[in-house]
């Protein structure tokens, strides 16, 4: 049995949404950033009028886990991105 | 402005007025602090501030082109949430586009206490990272 964890607090909300929006800025191939960045802002449109304090813990914590795989993913990309950029990126 | 010129002019008074009393048994001494303050000088010069009104016209620009706001409504006052009708995670993202126009991270809790743009426009112009 897991004991459910207490509500998280806006503040940590938006801490996480910003780690996520970071983390995605790390990606170096514009598809995966572009979608890291879609991803995180929808998700967290779409929970905002969640009220039920455990809907709210559970879709925290798949939050922080998927900041963890963003970030592992940012590291294991960097170690093999190829050179070229994307046309999409300008510069 | 007027200060930070003050500031620098006395610096590089400083840095000429080191040669000026040579001492024979620390003049190695003396040249590697003077070397030292020479190249700290210029990185003061180089470190530079941006002028107030060239970073309310870039902040601007950023929060017109921002999806979901109405351009007509973007003034150098306006609040986001009252006068822009944006949220909490609306803020987020028009900051991390600051951080993003501007080249320099912006620390967690000094984005927190941004919400309107003139309070944005503040922090980048004192802010020497910012270009």
């Amino acid at each position: 049995m897991t004991i459910a964890a207490p509500s998280p607090s806006r503040p940590e909300v938006i801490c996480l949404f910003r780690s996520l929006l970071r983390t995605a800025r790390k990606l170096a191939d514009y598809n995966i950033k572009e979608y890291t960045k879609r991803r995180t802002i929808d998700a967290f449109r779409q929970n905002r009028s969640l009220s039920d304090p455990s809907s709210i813990s559970s879709a925290f914590s798949y939050g922080k886990s998927q900041l963890e795989v963003a970030k592992k993913q940012a590291l294991v990309y960097s170690l093999y991105s190829p050179k070229l950029k994307s046309v999409m990126e300008a510069h | 402005m007027a200060a930070r010129n003050a500031l620098l002019k006395y610096l590089r008074v400083h840095v000429e007025a080191v040669p000026r009393y040579p001492s024979s048994t620390s003049s190695i001494f003396v040249s590697s602090i003077n070397a030292f303050r020479r190249h700290f000088s210029t990185e003061e010069v180089m470190g530079s501030f941006l002028d107030k009104s060239e970073v309310t016209d870039r902040v601007i620009s950023v929060v017109k082109n921002f999806q979901k706001v109405d351009p007509s409504k973007v003034t150098p006052e306006a609040n986001f949430q009252s006068d822009l009708g944006l949220d909490s995670l609306d803020a987020v993202e028009i900051v991390m586009a600051l951080e993003e126009e501007f080249g320099f991270e912006i620390p967690d809790n000094e984005a927190d206490k941004i919400n309107s743009i003139s309070l944005a426009v503040d922090f980048i112009a004192s802010h020497p990272q910012a270009k």
